[in-house]
């Protein structure tokens, strides 16, 4: 088992939590990484993030390219629709 | 931007809720010459064409909370205005129940108005909500974006 400090949590919503079947993984953090490569490790669809698809790192958006850190909570998030 | 000291009155709601009684409690409280409030409803029938039987909203739980919060307080100091009172419903809404209730109190009808207009769009765009439509049929779909303006 991994120790805590050295994963992250992802999260998905909305269609692309059905898309893939899960809403919440915990996976290793081996190393530098980014919400993209995440994306391409967790074959949640492409090479690049589909237009529309955004990033939150603990709870805040920001760029795909951003730097996680071990305990992070990773979340991609389909196109918003509310109010 | 302005510095803002505006009262913040936000939250979202779990069950249907009545916004002409809120509004109006709210109103109780605010002694400002201009107020502007925007209501919104869900549908009862999609942008295809299809009857609604219900919808699902979800949200991101506490990044919603947060980024509202932000909103709002960006948008109070933009417009200077005096408080802002929002409700927005999560989790299953029915055909003709309240979705969001925004009220902008202010000193000024220009400000209360473009602060709503402009808080409800940010809303839509930066909060982490997703609606899902079913319809009498049965069948579901996420709602991709935003209505047309």
């Amino acid at each position: 088992m991994q120790p805590l400090a050295t994963t992250i949590n992802v999260r998905l919503f909305a269609a692309l939590r059905e898309q893939a079947g899960w809403g919440c993984r915990t996976m290793p953090l081996m190393g530098p990484s980014t919400p993209l490569q995440c994306w391409r490790e967790l074959e949640l669809g492409g090479e690049h993030l589909p237009v529309g698809i955004r990033v939150a790192i603990n709870q805040r958006f920001v760029a795909a390219d951003t730097t996680l850190q071990a305990g992070d909570e990773l979340a991609f998030l389909p196109p918003i629709s509310g109010g | 931007m302005n510095s803002t000291h505006a009262c913040l009155d936000l939250a979202l709601c779990q069950r249907s809720f009545d916004p002409h009684a809120l509004l109006a409690n709210w109103e109780l409280r605010q002694t400002n010459a201009a107020t502007a409030v925007f209501l919104g409803r869900m549908r009862g029938v999609s942008l295809d064409g299809d009857a609604l039987r219900a919808m699902e909203l979800e949200h991101y739980p506490s990044m919603c909370e947060a980024q509202l919060h932000q909103l709002a307080t960006r948008q109070s100091a933009a417009h200077a205005v005096d408080a802002v009172l929002l409700r927005h419903r999560v989790g299953t809404v029915l055909p003709g129940e309240a979705l969001v209730l925004l009220a902008v109190a202010a000193p000024r009808r220009g400000a209360a108005q473009r602060c709503c207009q402009e808080l409800l769009e940010s809303i839509k765009h930066e909060a982490p909500f997703w609606k899902k439509e079913i319809t009498a049929a049965g069948s579901c779909r996420w709602v991709e974006g935003n209505t047309p303006f």
